[in-house]
C-alpha cells in the first residue's frame, strides 16, 4: 500500500474520529435493516427479522472493533489510552510525580539557562567577519621579570618596527584610550574614545554604518583631526542625524570632522574584553586617526595591537613569524633584547579572557546538578516500579503484551519528562532574565544571552534517555516474570536483575558523593568571598563621593597651567560645605589599576635588567589619602608644604616597604623612575596597600609622588575624592558648580561613590559565589530526596520483617537503628568518596579561592556535618514509619 | 491467528474484489451478490465481513461514497479502484495456480509417480 493513502486513511481516522464513528454506525445499521426488510419479505414480523437479522450478523460490537482495528487507528488510539492512563497513576501518586518532575525541572532548568550563558559568552562566535583570524599580538615580560602582570604594552617605536617587517597579518592596527571633552554641543561633554591607527577597522573587517574609516593620509600627523562616532554617541548627542557626515566638532578644543558612524553592535574594544593591564573605558564612543610618526620618539604610550593574520596562516606559522620579527628588532636595537618577545593571542580567547574559568566552573557545577537530579529520577522510577510489580504480572496475566506494558512504562517516564521539561523552560527564562538583571555589569556579551533551545533540547534529551532507560528496566523484568510465582509470593521480595537494590543502592552513594563535591566547592567560594569582604582594602568607602577630571589638552598644554588648575580646583572642592577632606590621584581605589614602572633605588643598583625594580608610579596630591580614608602607617604625608622647590618626597605602601627593605624603615631611603635623568625622591611615608580593581588582589610595591614635583602628560586624565560629612551625592551638584566656574569647558564625568565603586567590584565573585551555593543547596536537596526515597522504600518492603522482630522482642529503638543503620552506611560510604573527590576538585579551584587554603578544613568539617544532619533527617522520616509498624498488622497482610 | 484463518481471510477479500469489480455495491449488496453468483454455496460470515471491507478501503483497493440505495435509503457504497483492479487480477492469477497445483495433486493417481 502506498504511504499516502494510509496517511491518509490514518489522518482522517484521527481527525475525524466521531464522524468514522456515526459512518460505521449507519453503514452496518443499513445492513441489519436492509437484511431484515428481506426476511419481512418472506413473512415474518419486523421484530422478529430484525432479532433474525442481529442474530445471523454475529458479534456487533465486536465486527465494530475490528473494523477499528482494519482501519488503522489503534496507534494514536493507543498513545492516548496510555497518556490517560499514565496521568492517572501519577495523580494516585503526587508525591512520586511532584518529587520527579521537580527533580528533572529542577536539572533541566538549571543546565538550560548556564549552558545557554556559556553558549552567548565562551562559543559564539564573535560578530566580525572571519573571526579565527583576528589576533591581538601581546608584549610578554622578560622572564624573571615582574611588572605586575604578564604582558606589557606595546610602544610607539615597536610598533613601526612590527609594521615595517614582513609580518604576518593582513592588517594590523593599533589602538590607545584617550579621553575626549566634546564642546560646542551643549554642556561639554567627557567621552571616552580611541586613537587606533589606520588599519584598526580593517583588521576587525568592519566598516561603518555611515561614512567611511580613516585613510592613510588621515594616519599621519597634522591631518588627524577626523572622527568617527558610536552609534550611541550619534543618537544621544546628533539626534541620529544622518546629515552629521561632514560636520565639525569640537573635541579637546580641536576642530574634527566627522567621517563615519559606526553599528549599533560595534563597541571595540570594550574593557571587560582587554586585558587588564590596560585601563581601559567601559565602552568607546568614538575613535580618532592615531597619527603614529614614521619615526616615532620615545616616551611613554602604550599601545594594543588587533591584527588580521594573513588567509590560510595558522596561529603557530603566524607566531613563528613573530619571533623573526622578534629577532630582527634585537638586531637592531640590542636595548630591546629580551623586551620584545611576543605572543599571538586569538581574539575569542582575549574577549573571554578571565570569564572563562568561572563560566567552566558554573558548568561543572551545572553539570553535577544534572547527573544527581537524572540519578535521583532514575532512582525514583526504580523503586516505585518496585511497587508496581504485581500491577504488571496481573496485567501481563490478563493478555497485556510485552510490547503494550513497555509502551505504558515509556508513556509515563516520558509525561514527567516532558512536563519536567516545561516546567525546566520556565525555570530557565525565569533564570536567564534575573541573570541579565542582577548578573554583574563587567560580564562581556551579557546582553546577548538569550535562552538557547538546541541546549535545551540537548537537556531535555538527557532527561528522556534517563526516564526511558530506568523506566524501561522493569517492564523488561515483568515482562520475563514468571506470573504465578510474583502473583504468589505478593510482591518484590525476591529477584534480582533490574531489582536488586545494589543498582539504586550505587547511584545513592554516588549522588551522595556529588552533592558533597558540589557543596564543598560552594563552600570554599563562601568563605572565599567573606573572606574578601573582611579583607583591608587599605580605604574607607564610606562618605567618598569620586569623579574624573579631564582636561582639555589644547588648553592644558604647560604642565604649570595643570599645576595651577589642581590647586584651585582642591581650593574650590574644599570650600564646599559638607566636604572634609579633597584630593586627587590617577586613580582611586577600585577605579581602575595602577600604573607599573621601572624603578630606581639609591641603595639597589641593579646591574641586570632582570633585577630592575619596579613599582606602581601613582601622581596624587596632598589630602589625597585623607579623602580615601588610607591612614598614614608611619613619617608623614605630603603638605602643601611640598612644592617644586622644596625637597622631592615619595610615599610608598608597604609591600614596597617590605619588597625592598626588608625589616627596616624606608623611611629617609631614595627612590625615583628608572632612568638616570630623573631625581632621586625621598620617603617620608608610608601608607597601608591600597587596592585597585579588587579586594582579593596581590597588592604591588608603590609609590606616590607629588603633581607639582613631578608634573606628567598623565596629569590631563585624574580621578579625585571627596569625602563628606553626609550623604557624598549631595554635594554633586556643588562639585558641577565649582568646576564650572574654574573652567567653563571641564566635563564632570565618572561620578560614583567609593561604595559603589567597590560593590562593582565586588559583583562577579558575589555572583560567582550565590550561583554556586544554590546549585549546593540544590544537590543537598536532591540528595536528601534519593536517601529518603532508597531507605522509605527498603522500610515498606521490610514492613513484615519488622513486624516479625518486634514480635520477637525487638524494641522500637533497635528498629530505628537499623533503619538508620542502613541509610548511615550508604551516606558514609557516598561522603568517603565524596571527601576524596573534593580534595582532589578543591585543588583545581585553587585560583578561585582567596584566603581560604583548598583543604580548608573548617569548609570540609562543616558541609560534611551538614550533609549527614540532612541525610538522618531524610531516614528519620522512614525510621519513624518503621517503629509505628503494629506487629499484628504486619504480620496479617500475609 | 492461524493459518487458516489468513488463507480464508484471503479468499474473502478477493471475494469482495471480484462482486465490486461488477459495478459499486454497498455492504449488503456484496453479501448478496456474493452469495448469488456462487449459487448461495458459499456462507460469508456478516460480522467479518465489514471489517474487510475496511481493510480494503484503508488499503486503497476499494473506495466508498454515500450514496442512496434501492428503496430510497442512504448507503455506503463500494467501487474498485485502479490499485484494486491490479491487485484482484493478480491474486486471481495466484487463486487459478494455486487450484491447478493443488488440482493437480490431488490427481495423481500411482501410474504416475
Amino acid at each position: 500500500m502506498s504511504f499516502p493513502s494510509r496517511l491518509q486513511s490514518w489522518l482522517r481516522a484521527t481527525l475525524q474520529r466521531s464522524g468514522l464513528e456515526r459512518e460505521m454506525d449507519s453503514e452496518l445499521r443499513f445492513h441489519l435493516e436492509a437484511y431484515a426488510e428481506d426476511l419481512m419479505r418472506s413473512g415474518l414480523s419486523r421484530s422478529e427479522a430484525l432479532r433474525r437479522a442481529r442474530l445471523e450478523f454475529g458479534g456487533f460490537e465486536r465486527a465494530k472493533e475490528e473494523c477499528r482495528e482494519a482501519r488503522g487507528i489503534s496507534f494514536l488510539e493507543t498513545l492516548l489510552q496510555d497518556l490517560r492512563y499514565a496521568a492517572r497513576t501519577l495523580r494516585k501518586n503526587p508525591g512520586f510525580a511532584s518529587i520527579a518532575v521537580l527533580t528533572l525541572a529542577l536539572g533541566i532548568g538549571a543546565s538550560t539557562a548556564v549552558f545557554s550563558l556559556v553558549n552567548a559568552i565562551l562559543l559564539r562566535p564573535l560578530p566580525y567577519p572571519d573571526p579565527d583570524r583576528i589576533v591581538m599580538p601581546e608584549l610578554v615580560s622578560p622572564p624573571g621579570v615582574n611588572l605586575g602582570s604578564e604582558y606589557f604594552p606595546w610602544g610607539q617605536i615597536q610598533f613601526r618596527m612590527l609594521t615595517r617587517d614582513s609580518h604576518p597579518f593582513q592588517a594590523v592596527g593599533a589602538f590607545q584610550n584617550d579621553s575626549f571633552n566634546l564642546t560646542g554641543t551643549g554642556d561639554p561633554f567627557f567621552l571616552d574614545g580611541f586613537r587606533v591607527s589606520a588599519e584598526f577597522f580593517g583588521a576587525l573587517g568592519i566598516s561603518p554604518a555611515l561614512g567611511r574609516t580613516f585613510t592613510t593620509e588621515e594616519d599621519q600627523p597634522g591631518h588627524e583631526y577626523e572622527a568617527i562616532l558610536s552609534d550611541r554617541l550619534w543618537r544621544q548627542r546628533f539626534a541620529a542625524d544622518p546629515g552629521v557626515l561632514g560636520r565639525t566638532v569640537r573635541l579637546n578644543g580641536y576642530a574634527y570632522t566627522v567621517v563615519g558612524v559606526m553599528p549599533a553592535s560595534f563597541a571595540f574594544p570594550r574593557t571587560e574584553e582587554m586585558p587588564s593591564s590596560f585601563n581601559f573605558p567601559r565602552e568607546p564612543q568614538l575613535w580618532v586617526p592615531f597619527a603614529i610618526p614614521a619615526q616615532p620618539k620615545g616616551g611613554p604610550s602604550e599601545l594594543a595591537i588587533v591584527a588580521r593574520l594573513k588567509s590560510g596562516l595558522t596561529l603557530e606559522q603566524a607566531q613563528s613569524a613573530m619571533d623573526l620579527v622578534t629577532k630582527h628588532a634585537e638586531a637592531q636595537d640590542p636595548n630591546f633584547k629580551g623586551w620584545f618577545n611576543t605572543r599571538v593571542i586569538p581574539l575569542a580567547r582575549q574577549v573571554t579572557g578571565d570569564t572563562r574559568r568561572p563560566l567552566t566552573l558554573l558548568l561543572g557545577a551545572v553539570g553535577i546538578v544534572l547527573l544527581i537530579a537524572c540519578s535521583n529520577v532514575a532512582n525514583l522510577l526504580l523503586t516505585r516500579s518496585l511497587g508496581r510489580r504485581r500491577e504488571f504480572t496481573l496485567r501481563a496475566a490478563l493478555g497485556a503484551g510485552a510490547t503494550r506494558l513497555i509502551r505504558q512504562l515509556l508513556t509515563e517516564s516520558l509525561l514527567i519528562s516532558v512536563t519536567a521539561g516545561a516546567a525546566g523552560i520556565l525555570m530557565a527564562t525565569a533564570a536567564v532574565y534575573f541573570v541579565k538583571v542582577l548578573g554583574p555589569l563587567n560580564t562581556p556579551r551579557l546582553r546577548e544571552v538569550s535562552l538557547d533551545l538546541p541546549v535545551f533540547a540537548f537537556t531535555m534529551a538527557i532527561s528522556m534517555v534517563t526516564g526511558v532507560l530506568f523506566g524501561f528496566a522493569p517492564a523488561i523484568g515483568a515482562t520475563r516474570e514468571n506470573l504465578a510465582d510474583s502473583l504468589k509470593t505478593g510482591g518484590p521480595r525476591s529477584g534480582g536483575g533490574p531489582f536488586n537494590p545494589r543498582l539504586r543502592h550505587a547511584l545513592l552513594v554516588s549522588q551522595v558523593a556529588l552533592a558533597l563535591v558540589l557543596a564543598i566547592s560552594a563552600g570554599l567560594l563562601t568563605r572565599t568571598f567573606f573572606r574578601m569582604l573582611g579583607a583591608d582594602g587599605g580605604f574607607r568607602a564610606e562618605r567618598v563621593l569620586t569623579f574624573q577630571l579631564s582636561l582639555p589638552p589644547i588648553k592644558y598644554r604647560d604642565p604649570s597651567h595643570i599645576v595651577t588648575l589642581f590647586d584651585n580646583t582642591l581650593d574650590r572642592l574644599r570650600s564646599i560645605p559638607g566636604v572634609q577632606s579633597a584630593g586627587i590621584g590617577e586613580t582611586v581605589p577600585m577605579g581602575g589599576d595602577g600604573e607599573s614602572t621601572v624603578i630606581r633605588l639609591s641603595d639597589h643598583p641593579a646591574a641586570t635588567p632582570q633585577e630592575w625594580p619596579f613599582a606602581n608610579y601613582t601622581i596624587i596630591s596632598p589630602g589625597f589619602f585623607s579623602a580615601i580614608g588610607a591612614p598614614l602607617l608611619r613619617g608623614r604625608d605630603f603638605l602643601e608644604s611640598d612644592t617644586a622647590d622644596s625637597l622631592p618626597v615619595a610615599i610608598v605602601n608597604a609591600a614596597m616597604e617590605k619588597k625592598y627593605w626588608p625589616g627596616q624603615s624606608a623611611l629617609g631611603k631614595q627612590v625615583g623612575p628608572g632612568g638616570p635623568r630623573y631625581p632621586l625622591l625621598t620617603i617620608v611615608g608610608v601608607v597601608p596597600d591600597v587596592k585597585h580593581i579588587s579586594l582579593r588582589e596581590d597588592t604591588a610595591p608603590e609609590m606616590y609622588v607629588l603633581f607639582n614635583q613631578k608634573p606628567w602628560p598623565s596629569m590631563l586624565n585624574m580621578r579625585v575624592a571627596l569625602r563628606t560629612r553626609n550623604d557624598p551625592s549631595s554635594v554633586t551638584e556643588s562639585v558641577r558648580d565649582a568646576l564650572h566656574s574654574i573652567d567653563p569647558d571641564l566635563p564632570l564625568a565618572k561620578v560614583a561613590t567609593l561604595t559603589t565603586l567597590l560593590d562593582d567590584s565586588l559583583s562577579q565573585p558575589r555572583f560567582a559565589m550565590l550561583l554556586l551555593a544554590c546549585f549546593g543547596v540544590l544537590a543537598l536537596v536532591l540528595a536528601a530526596i534519593g536517601m529518603y526515597g532508597v531507605v522509605s522504600y527498603s522500610v515498606m518492603q521490610r514492613t513484615q520483617e519488622i513486624g516479625v522482630r518486634m514480635a520477637i522482642g525487638a524494641g522500637r529503638g533497635d528498629v530505628a537503628r537499623m533503619v538508620l543503620g542502613q541509610g548511615a552506611r550508604l551516606a558514609g560510604m557516598g561522603l568517603a568518596i565524596g571527601l576524596a573527590a573534593s580534595f582532589a576538585v578543591a585543588r583545581l579551584m585553587t585560583s578561585f579561592l582567596y584566603g581560604v587554603r583548598p583543604t580548608d578544613p573548617l569548609t570540609f568539617i562543616a558541609v560534611a556535618s551538614l550533609l549527614v544532619a540532612v541525610l538522618l533527617l531524610a531516614c528519620y522520616l522512614p525510621a519513624r514509619r518503621a517503629m509505628r509498624v503494629d506487629p499484628i498488622v504486619a504480620l496479617r497482610q500475609e | 491467528m492461524d493459518k487458516q484463518l489468513d488463507l480464508l481471510q484471503g479468499t474473502l477479500d478477493m471475494l469482495i474484489l471480484k462482486a465490486v469489480s461488477l459495478g459499486p455495491l454497498h455492504g449488503y449488496g456484496v453479501l448478496l451478490r456474493i452469495q448469488q453468483i456462487s449459487r448461495d454455496c458459499l456462507e460469508i460470515q456478516q460480522g467479518s465481513l465489514y471489517p474487510a471491507l475496511y481493510r480494503l478501503e484503508h488499503h486503497g483497493w476499494i473506495a466508498s461514497e454515500w450514496g442512496e440505495s434501492e428503496n430510497k435509503r442512504k448507503a455506503k457504497y463500494y467501487r474498485l479502484t485502479a490499485a484494486g483492479k491490479r491487485k484482484l487480477l493478480s491474486e486471481a492469477e495466484k487463486w487459478n495456480r494455486m487450484t491447478e497445483v493443488i488440482s493437480g495433486i490431488l490427481g495423481t493417481t500411482p501410474e504416475e509417480v
